[in-house]
């Protein structure tokens, strides 16, 4: 099937463009045709690479190296088509960019010599003129990677010769080996393996099967401006694009399987699709068609109702694009935004339970952020590694737990740089510090800042009990909602609101101003807002701030100002 | 020589193996047709054993991981091109390989092989 999955839209047989013989007039056109249907497909050609090896463009790298071939002989009117293919492979070779580049200006070079003295190009011509090239391109390397442009170029000069054996006019040749090179491109993932992991085919030898598909479009009258929309084989079809925006008119995306009760009329199909669309994507697989397109919201049903009158829907899938751009604009924003340090400055190293809290610290200016917290305490490895390749020798460290000020002034001992830990006890405290740290300030003075910061705010806690204890006369059962104040031990209820409440009452809440609450991992949204309302009616006087803090084990972190 | 310390114990990586894939990776690249020494005296060391690593010198000043590469390349091709993206290639195979970083890929084009003086 592959070989036909390139059929074009159009009837190729409409128009023919067929000039006898082909001397150095005929011929150019060729070329010329060749590289703007290479330039049409550039982007589909570039985005076959597999990310990220070497030789990132392989489009734009083809289109260039095709482009300085062409500049040779635009302005060369030359009748001899010896003369003119080696004027193409000099151009070529001069402008030969990228891997895919040098290969292609290699291949015109053995095309060039072998009509070396011929006026004109015919059939056995054309066949040893791809064996030359294919020669040539070989001779390159001395272990040839197959699955690429060198194999499309053998399978090429191989269906040349076959060809030759039905018919020596070149135009027959070049009607069989198109398909041939489109069948050998569609092979090579089973040659390559990094191109089957991508799932992908050689950009490379693609780029070479447009080149011979664009000569064969000029021959057959067709355009080689605008890259048509073709049917491919189902299994080749990518939907999963991601997109990086949306233009007007593309907020759903609309896919549908059908089974047509007649044979598709594929030019009108196209056309109607136009009318209601963009992104317009037909595969087709056992009789099965699939197709693909982008709508506005008002024309949500139109692609369904009009495949619906053609034959049998089979399945028929929209998503939201609008919907599913904005989530990928808040998975960009998620990412950590740290503040770079400059040498002398003063770089913050925050220890940070939860990817919530982690934000929090970053865009309060920390520089890096080491994972951990209650039972998950990093090590003072890791904080080491978190400031050592800091530009800079003043590293100030906030734990923000009791149990990693340790870790965090053993790392103090095992480096060359002046480091700082501040001893705060809880994320509130932390953060509290933060917001008076100064990058560029004294570090002596910021330190006592930092350090007189801790003990400006009021850190809570709310956890369950893992085990039945009384500390610091407060009994607690295994399983129950505890608050600490500040580390301490103040509460123990049987919910979760209530030992909030209770906590709130506990540090007399009604004195101070905002209440930040940092959420859990092991809570929903839903549950928080509860509790929150309930708080924002006992507390109208004061500010309450709930954010998504991530940390796993405590319900809540609450910081009281 | 290129290493790494963790308190499990120490990895070392020797030039040699890191010259190996940049051998391979330069062998593989497009327009590549051989690689040679860098000076007479290493030519005919290198005639009395077969050396893997042949043409490729690798040094590791403790932090960096230079290579330079000895090649000859297919006359008529594009020399620049060619060389670029052997260097890609052998920044890109050695740095997957190896999982740090190389700081340097210098090729030495040492010598055209001509197949067709054209």
């Amino acid at each position: 099937m592959s070989s036909e999955s390139q059929k074009t839209v159009s009837d190729p047989s409409t128009l023919s463009m067929r000039k006898y013989p082909i001397d150095g007039y005929a011929f150019k056109p060729l070329i010329e045709a060749a590289l703007n249907w290479l330039r049409t497909n550039q982007q589909s050609v570039n985005a076959l690479n597999v990310f990220p090896v070497p030789d990132g463009d392989t489009g734009t790298n083809m289109v260039l190296t095709m482009q300085a071939a062409y500049d040779e002989i635009a302005n060369l009117s030359e009748r001899n088509v010896g003369k003119l293919a080696h004027a193409v492979a000099h151009g070529a070779l001069m402008g030969a960019r990228g891997n895919s580049g040098v290969i292609l200006s290699q291949l015109w070079r053995g095309f060039a010599r072998a009509l070396d003295n011929q006026e004109i190009l015919d059939g056995p011509g054309l066949v040893n003129a791809f064996h030359q090239g294919r020669n040539t391109a070989y001779k390159g390397v001395v272990r040839p990677v197959e699955g690429t442009i060198l194999t499309v170029a053998k399978d090429v000069a191989a269906a040349a010769d076959i060809a030759l054996l039905g018919s020596a006019d070149p135009y027959d040749i070049l009607e069989k080996i198109v398909p041939a090179a489109d069948i050998s491109v569609q092979r090579t993932p089973e040659l390559l393996s990094v191109l089957r992991e991508a799932g992908v085919v050689d950009a490379g030898g693609k780029g070479l099967y447009f080149l011979l598909e664009g000569m064969l479009r000029y021959v057959h009258g067709l355009p080689l401006d605008t890259a048509l929309a073709t049917i491919q084989p189902l299994a080749s079809m990518k939907l999963q694009d991601t997109m990086e925006s949306i233009e007007p008119g593309q907020d759903y995306e609309v896919v549908i399987d059908f089974r047509p009760d007649q044979a598709l009329d594929l030019v009108h199909f196209y056309e109607d699709l136009e009318k209601m669309g963009t992104s317009i994507q037909v595969g087709e697989g056992d009789g099965i068609y699939r197709m693909h397109i982008h709508v506005p919201a008002d024309k949500l049903y139109d692609p369904i109702n009009y495949t619906k009158a053609l034959g049998t829907v089979t399945k028929a899938a929209i998503e939201n694009l609008v919907a599913q751009m904005e989530d990928l604009e808040r998975e960009r924003n998620s990412k950590l935004k740290l503040t770079p340090v400059e040498p002398g400055q003063i770089a913050t190293v925050a220890v940070a339970p939860g990817p919530g809290i982690a934000r929090v610290f970053a865009s309060l200016g920390v520089t890096a952020i080491v994972e951990g917290g209650q039972t998950m305490n990093p090590s003072t490895q890791e904080i080491l590694h978190s400031f050592e390749n800091l530009p800079t020798d003043q590293i100030f460290i906030l734990p923000n737990n009791k149990n990693i000020i340790l870790a965090a002034q053993a790392a103090a001992q095992l480096t060359v740089k002046k480091v700082t830990v501040i001893p705060s006890c809880t994320v509130p405290q932390g953060m509290s510090a933060m917001m008076r740290c100064v990058p560029d300030g004294d570090p002596h003075d910021i330190k006592a800042e930092m350090i007189d910061a801790l003990s400006d705010v009021e850190s809570g806690e709310i956890t369950i009990a893992t085990r039945t204890v009384e500390i610091d006369g407060v009994s607690v059962q295994e399983g129950q909602f505890i608050a600490l104040l500040n580390g301490k031990l103040v509460q123990s209820r049987d919910t979760l609101k209530e030992a909030t409440l209770g906590f709130l009452e506990k540090v007399h809440v009604k004195k101070f101003e905002l209440i930040t609450l940092f959420y859990g991992a092991e809570i929903s949204r839903r549950e928080v807002d509860v509790i929150a309302d309930a708080i924002r009616k006992i507390y109208p006087e004061q500010e309450l701030e709930v954010q998504d803090g991530g940390q796993p084990h405590y319900y809540f972190i609450l910081a009281i100002e | 020589m290129s290493n790494e310390h963790t308190p499990l114990g120490s990895i070392r990586i020797s030039p040699r193996a890191i010259a190996t894939i940049a051998y391979h990776a330069a062998l593989q690249s497009y327009g590549v047709v051989g690689l040679t020494s860098k000076n007479i005296v290493e030519g005919l060391a290198n005639v009395l054993v077969k050396d893997p690593t042949h043409g490729v010198d690798v040094t590791y000043d403790g932090q960096n991981i230079s290579i330079d590469i000895y090649v000859i390349i297919e006359y008529g091709t594009r020399i620049k091109s060619v060389a670029s993206s052997v260097r890609n290639t052998i920044h890109y195979n050695v740095e997957k390989a190896l999982g740090m970083p190389v700081e340097q890929v210098n090729v030495h084009v040492q010598g055209l092989r001509i197949s067709d003086p054209d």
